[in-house]
């Protein structure tokens, strides 16, 4: 079988395949038909300094070839996800990617400071599609200013590498990707949902308005992962829309270093390890010897 | 609990607008207990997103649906033919807990039938049980419960009382007051709502099976949640700490 490890800042990880953030659970909920230990590493929810609650419902709603979400990152917390979460992690030695957010500077400083270097954090990943309410409410992440800026101050506080989650909401990507990555970001994760609104035809009304995610993301993502990979040396993490191996080929292939599944697990709760065979089978059938092979192989030309 | 293949055995038309769907399961998917459900892969591919449904009842692995046609995926699911092939995850979620001491009231409304069903079942005829609908053309969904008894309340008047359940529930509520008794109820917000307000003051132990929209069933989105009196963490998700909830924890 095609070798599939692939070696992430450092960090020996048995296949590139992760979940996107906030589409498994806390990891322990998927137990019952396939070990967390199959992915590459688990990324958890998306995690704040203190806990959130979350919107009220709806917070799902079904489009044809995609969903939109409005979770409003409900999460218990930096502090109880290691005391509650994490030792089941320690048990099984799987290694974990830590996304995070905050509202304000000081709260996305506060978690990351929290965060302690430990063997199974591969890495950090900060979702950069929050509003910042200090800033009238505009996401981090839409000017290349305010990505400098935090990732800096993010930087200076961890010694954990560090993933930007770019959100694909901007002018350009590839200016925030430049702006995160001359900040110091180690490495970056593409992309976060894209805003949108559900209608409900019985009651003429707009229930409501989130990230759009699932297969509509997915040439949206392709294109900023060829994009930024090609400007920027850090590896990437090609995010949206993947739903199967082939998708998945078409990340590598256009310059990802490994890739995240999300809405694909709701449909197929087996996506993830079916994924991760396909990608195998589709080197071995093809004649690559390892992952790293195909990774970019669509930037020549 | 898995994500299992199964054949369609018979889908059809039970009342206007409902459909009993019966499917062979390719392999066992293990205990499935009153009030869990399963997330089911209607076939087609425009419909993204699984659906959940109460198991109505498993045995000799086979599993039947009671379904309303109400939208998109159920429509597309009373137009799927014998021999076709359905995913089904499950069986999900928390289920009813039967108090040995306490008598058992079931009330139910509507389609909110297919969610107690199966609890109707494991009582044996140990309990009480009310279930309202409009009119009489949909009292054969009670079919499998008739030899039950059920008190029934139709809102024309067509069968049984005139009215709705929880009004025809009130006019027994005085000779079970006082008595030890646990309420089991799906049904209607509605329905939910002013069963609540009726038994409020005398705060009847009550679990209730919810609905919410949802997309993994499993736990893993926190899409499907209910505000519960819990203050740390007010959102429960209907999947994994639900369907079924006590009634005096939720918030309407
Ligand atoms: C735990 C649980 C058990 C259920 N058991 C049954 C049952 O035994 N029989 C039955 O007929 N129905 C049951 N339902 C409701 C059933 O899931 C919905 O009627 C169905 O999903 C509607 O799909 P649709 O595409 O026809 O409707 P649409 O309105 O077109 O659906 C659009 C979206 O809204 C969601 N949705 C719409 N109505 C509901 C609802 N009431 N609850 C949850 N999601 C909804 C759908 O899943 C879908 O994602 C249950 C719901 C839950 C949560
Ligand atoms: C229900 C849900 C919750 C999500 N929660 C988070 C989150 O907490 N933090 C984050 O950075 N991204 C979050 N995302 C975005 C995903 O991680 C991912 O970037 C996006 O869904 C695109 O991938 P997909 O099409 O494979 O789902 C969430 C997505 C969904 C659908
Ligand atoms: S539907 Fe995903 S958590 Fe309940």
């Amino acid at each position: 079988m095609g070798n599939i490890s692939i070696k992430l800042l450092g960090k020996r990880l048995r296949n590139p395949v992760l979940n996107a953030s906030g589409t498994l659970g806390y990891g322990i909920e998927i137990e019952p038909l396939w070990g967390i230990e199959t992915l590459g590493a688990y990324v958890t929810k998306g995690l704040s300094i203190k806990p959130h609650h979350g919107n009220p419902t709806p917070r799902v709603w079904e489009e044809r070839h995609g969903m939109i979400n409005s979770i409003g990152l409900q999460n218990v917390g930096v502090d109880r996800f290691f005391n509650v979460y994490f030792p089941f992690f320690k048990k099984k030695k799987a290694p974990i990617i830590v996304n995070f957010f905050g509202f304000t500077e000081d709260e996305y400083i506060a978690c990351a400071e929290k965060i302690k270097p430990d063997r199974l954090i591969a890495a950090l990943e900060m979702n950069l599609s929050c509003p910042n309410i200090k800033a009238g409410g505009i996401s981090f992440g839409k000017e290349p200013r305010m990505v400098f800026d935090i990732v800096k101050k993010v930087k200076a506080v961890t010694k954990i590498p560090l993933f930007a989650k770019l959100t694909p909401e901007v002018r350009n990507i590839v200016d925030i990707a430049r702006a995160a990555c001359d900040a110091g970001a180690d490495g970056l994760t593409l992309i976060n949902t894209m805003p949108a609104a559900g209608f409900d035809a019985k009651k003429k009304n707009i229930p409501l308005k989130g990230g759009l995610s699932g297969p509509v993301l997915k040439p949206i993502a392709l294109r900023a992962v060829h994009e930024c990979s090609k400007a920027v040396r850090v590896p990437i993490i090609g995010v949206g829309g993947i739903m199967d191996a082939m998708d998945a080929v078409s990340f590598f292939m256009a310059g990802a270093k490994a890739i995240q599944i999300g809405t694909a697990t709701f449909v197929d709760p087996y996506a993830i390890p079916k994924i991760i065979k396909g990608v195998a089978d589709y080197l071995d059938a093809n004649g690559y010897k390892k992952i790293d092979d195909i990774i970019g192989t669509a930037h020549e030309r | 609990m898995d994500d299992i293949e199964g054949k369609v055995l018979s889908n059809r038309a039970i009342a206007p607008g409902y459909c009993l769907l019966r499917i062979r399961l390719s392999r066992s998917m293990g205990a499935a207990r009153p009030g869990q459900f399963v997330m089911m892969k209607i076939p087609g591919e425009d419909i993204f997103l699984r659906r959940p449904f109460s198991i109505y009842d498993y045995q000799k692995g086979v599993l039947t649906i009671m379904y309303k046609v109400v939208g998109k995926g159920t429509e597309r699911l009373s137009k799927t033919p014998k021999g076709a092939s359905i995913l089904t995850l499950g069986p999900l979620g928390r289920w009813f807990t039967v108090n040995r001491s306490a008598s058992p009231v079931v009330v139910a409304g509507g389609i909110g039938f297919a969610g107690v069903y199966s609890l109707i079942k494991t009582l044996r005829g140990n309990s009480s049980i009310f279930f309202g609908c409009s009119a009489i053309n949909e009292i054969s969904l009670l079919k499998d419960a008739m030899r039950f008894h059920p008190l029934v309340a139709t809102l024309d008047g067509s069968y049984g009382f005139k009215g709705n359940v929880v009004q025809l529930f009130k006019k027994h509520l005085k000779g079970l007051k006082d008595k030890n008794v646990e309420i089991f109820t799906c049904g209607p917000d509605n329905m939910v709502k002013s069963l609540k307000q009726l038994i409020e003051p005398y705060k009847i132990p009550c679990q209730v099976l919810l609905e919410e929209r949802m997309a993994c069933g499993m736990g893993l989105c926190f899409g499907c949640v209910k505000k519960t009196t819990d203050v740390q963490e007010p959102y429960k998700r209907v999947c994994k700490e639900g369907p079924v909830f006590d009634l005096w924890e939720i918030f309407l």
